[in-house]
């Protein structure tokens, strides 16, 4: 039987009251936090570095209490295509180090899988998880209102340029907002229009035309549900007197405590540590090592 | 068809029998929702049953097992003979023979003609050109909306009321034996509403439907159903006809719902000590009762 809750995907990345003291943190910390260790995920490029940062963000999930099964959930759905490109560079990758360092596991044909694809195919996994985990961390533990003030205020110096930072930081507002409206109404119409005997996707997986089709039940009525919903919101903010970014304040003042100098701090020393070690080679040390090692082996088998 | 009715004869299967129905949304995780601990209720073929209930006590949930949107996760729900549990269950069936109509059901039409919106759902059943035709007829003058005048109108151009129309027109068309409404008066100018309810019990009555129906407007429910069950906190508590339920006032108040105005105000007057009945619950025979107790002539009421 299909299954039509469209809001089982969606609270993935849901914000969790938990309190915790990840939670309690300046949003505008956690931005500048979160953003240096995606950029340490994305620069980290040797094995032994994403180790370090896995670890670290495990510490991070344990003190925001939130379950890590329920953190990784949203890569379920991207496991298949992960499956995929780790099998491609273990058969075909050949490593960019010179074959001094690495040694083969096993040939066959054009066909070569060696202890650096074997480095490469875990370096990948770990950074998908550790991507997995920084973006889910952040939405977390910050409820959406917290991240579009931090963000207003993060990028508010920029509005002396003309930058739209407030106008940019409602629209993400808004979107966050209502994902999950939307998505209850596109469970709501699937559900009124499967009771008319309608099928999604179920009919031939090639047959785009026919799947576009029976997409139109669908998108008509979410289209002008989601335009009604425009409407209805543009008028409230109106009726409010909502006049745009100019002169608004607001009704929570943050204010950077101790504890998001000290939190934002050892996240900055961490990156830093990680850019600075000389991480790449204690890599190089360790497939050197391993690869030695097998190389032992295999002699020691052969005799 | 192993389980109909048998013709004339006291002892009935009925069409619809819930068995201690369990469900629970988003199960494993921290959005985890209880909604139904407990559900028991049978229909006969050619009722009319009620359901009512506090928001949020699960009777959306409820109805939804009905044509298999959501499958049972403990307890049975068996439709006309079949199990819903059963893993060669034929859904499609199912559907065209349990029509659903959810609450602003105007919000699922989708096609740009009235007539091609009701059509919708005896093609998707794959019925012959003629066929359709036919039954997009009969269920526009089930509901009130001439064929030659409507059929090639703009959906969208539609007042609401006439939107719901043909919505509602379009699940008539798949000519179901179970017909479930989820409050559908809700929005409704009051005599649109009677309207409404008038046309749901003429469908029982010259069509022989058997009719479930969501709703939390008690007068309505009180002259329309023959059997109300009430369902509190995802359990079924209470069954019975409208004077049984309603005679039980103090738990029906306790359980967070209202009695007719009728029945208090009958209530209120036996307080005072009127020897009136106070299980009535229409206009009309609290008149008469009325008159009876305290020896006016009608004519008298009437001034
Ligand atoms: N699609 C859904 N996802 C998660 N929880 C839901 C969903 N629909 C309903 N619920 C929850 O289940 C409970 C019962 O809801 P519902 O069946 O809609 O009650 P009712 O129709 O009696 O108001 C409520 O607590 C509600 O929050
Ligand atoms: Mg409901």
């Amino acid at each position: 039987m299909t299954d039509y809750s469209a809001f089982g995907n969606l609270t993935i990345g849901q914000y969790l009251p938990y309190g915790s003291l990840v939670h309690h943190l300046d949003p505008r910390a956690k931005i500048v936090m979160f953003s240096l260790l995606v950029a340490g995920v994305t620069f980290a490029s040797s094995f032994s570095a994403s180790v370090l940062l896995l670890a670290a963000l495990m510490g991070i999930v344990r003190l925001s209490r939130t379950p890590l099964r329920y953190a990784l959930q949203g890569l379920r759905p991207a496991l298949p295509w992960i499956a995929i490109f780790a099998t491609l560079q273990l058969l075909f990758y050949q490593g960019q180090y010179g074959s001094d360092v690495c040694s083969t596991i096993w040939s066959w044909g054009f066909i070569n899988i060696t202890t650096c694809s074997i480095r490469q195919i875990g370096l990948m996994v770990l950074r998908l998880l550790e991507f997995m985990i920084v973006i889910s961390l952040l939405t977390l533990t910050t409820t959406t209102a917290e991240l579009t003030h931090g963000m207003d205020l993060l990028l508010s110096p920029l509005r002396r340029l003309r930058f739209p930072a407030h106008e940019l930081s409602l629209i993400f507002a808004i979107a966050l907002r209502f994902a999950p409206t939307l998505a209850g109404e596109l469970e709501r119409i699937m559900k009124a229009q499967a009771s008319r005997g309608a099928d999604f996707g179920e009919q031939g997986r090639l047959r785009f035309i026919q799947r576009t089709r029976n997409m139109l039940p669908l998108m008509v009525p979410l289209f002008l549900s989601a335009l009604r919903r425009a409407e209805d919101l543009t008028l409230a903010m109106e009726a409010r007197g909502y006049t745009g970014g100019k002169g608004r304040t607001s009704y929570v003042t943050l204010s950077a405590q101790p504890a998001d100098y000290l939190a934002l701090g050892t996240v900055c020393v961490f990156c830093a540590i990680l850019f600075f070690l000389p991480l790449e080679t204690l890599d190089t040390l360790i497939v050197a090592t391993v690869s030695h090692n097998m190389q032992e082996v295999y002699s020691l088998i052969a005799h | 068809m192993p389980l109909t009715a048998v013709g004339g004869g006291e002892l009935m299967t009925p069409v619809l029998r819930v068995e201690d129905l369990h469900h629970t949304y988003l199960p494993g995780t921290p959005f985890e929702a209880v909604s139904l601990q407990g559900v028991n209720m049978e229909v006969q073929e050619g009722e009319i049953v009620a359901i009512i209930g506090p928001t949020g006590s699960g009777k959306s949930t409820l109805i939804q097992h009905f044509n298999g949107l959501i499958s049972p996760q403990r307890g049975s729900v068996t439709v006309l003979g079949q199990d819903l549990r059963d893993h060669d269950l034929d859904i499609k069936r199912l559907r065209r023979q349990v029509g659903m109509i959810f609450q602003t059901p105007e919000q699922q039409l989708f096609e740009q003609y009235v007539g091609d919106d009701i059509a919708f759902g005896p093609r998707n059943f794959g019925l012959d050109a003629a066929e359709v035709r036919q039954r997009v007829k009969r269920a526009m003058e089930m509901v009130g909306l001439g064929f030659e005048d409507f059929k090639d109108r703009l959906t969208f151009s539609l007042s609401g009321g006439e939107m719901r129309k043909v919505a509602i027109a379009g699940v008539l068309a798949l000519e179901p034996r179970i017909l479930v409404f989820d409050e559908p008066t809700s929005g409704l100018d009051p005599a649109t509403a009677s309207e409404f309810l008038a046309k749901i019990r003429e469908l029982r009555d010259l069509e022989k439907v058997t009719i479930i129906i969501v709703s939390h407007n008690m007068e309505s429910v009180a002259q329309l159903a023959d059997r109300i069950y009430v369902i509190v906190q995802g359990q079924s508590v209470l069954e019975g006809t409208p004077q049984q339920i309603f005679s039980q006032s103090d738990q029906i108040r306790d359980y967070g719902l209202d009695t007719p105005q009728v029945t208090q105000v009958m209530q209120g007057l036996r307080s005072c000590g009127r020897p009136v009945r106070a299980d009535l619950l229409s206009v009309r025979e609290a008149e008469e009762e009325i008159c009876r107790c305290f020896d006016l002539t009608e004519r008298q009421v009437d001034h």
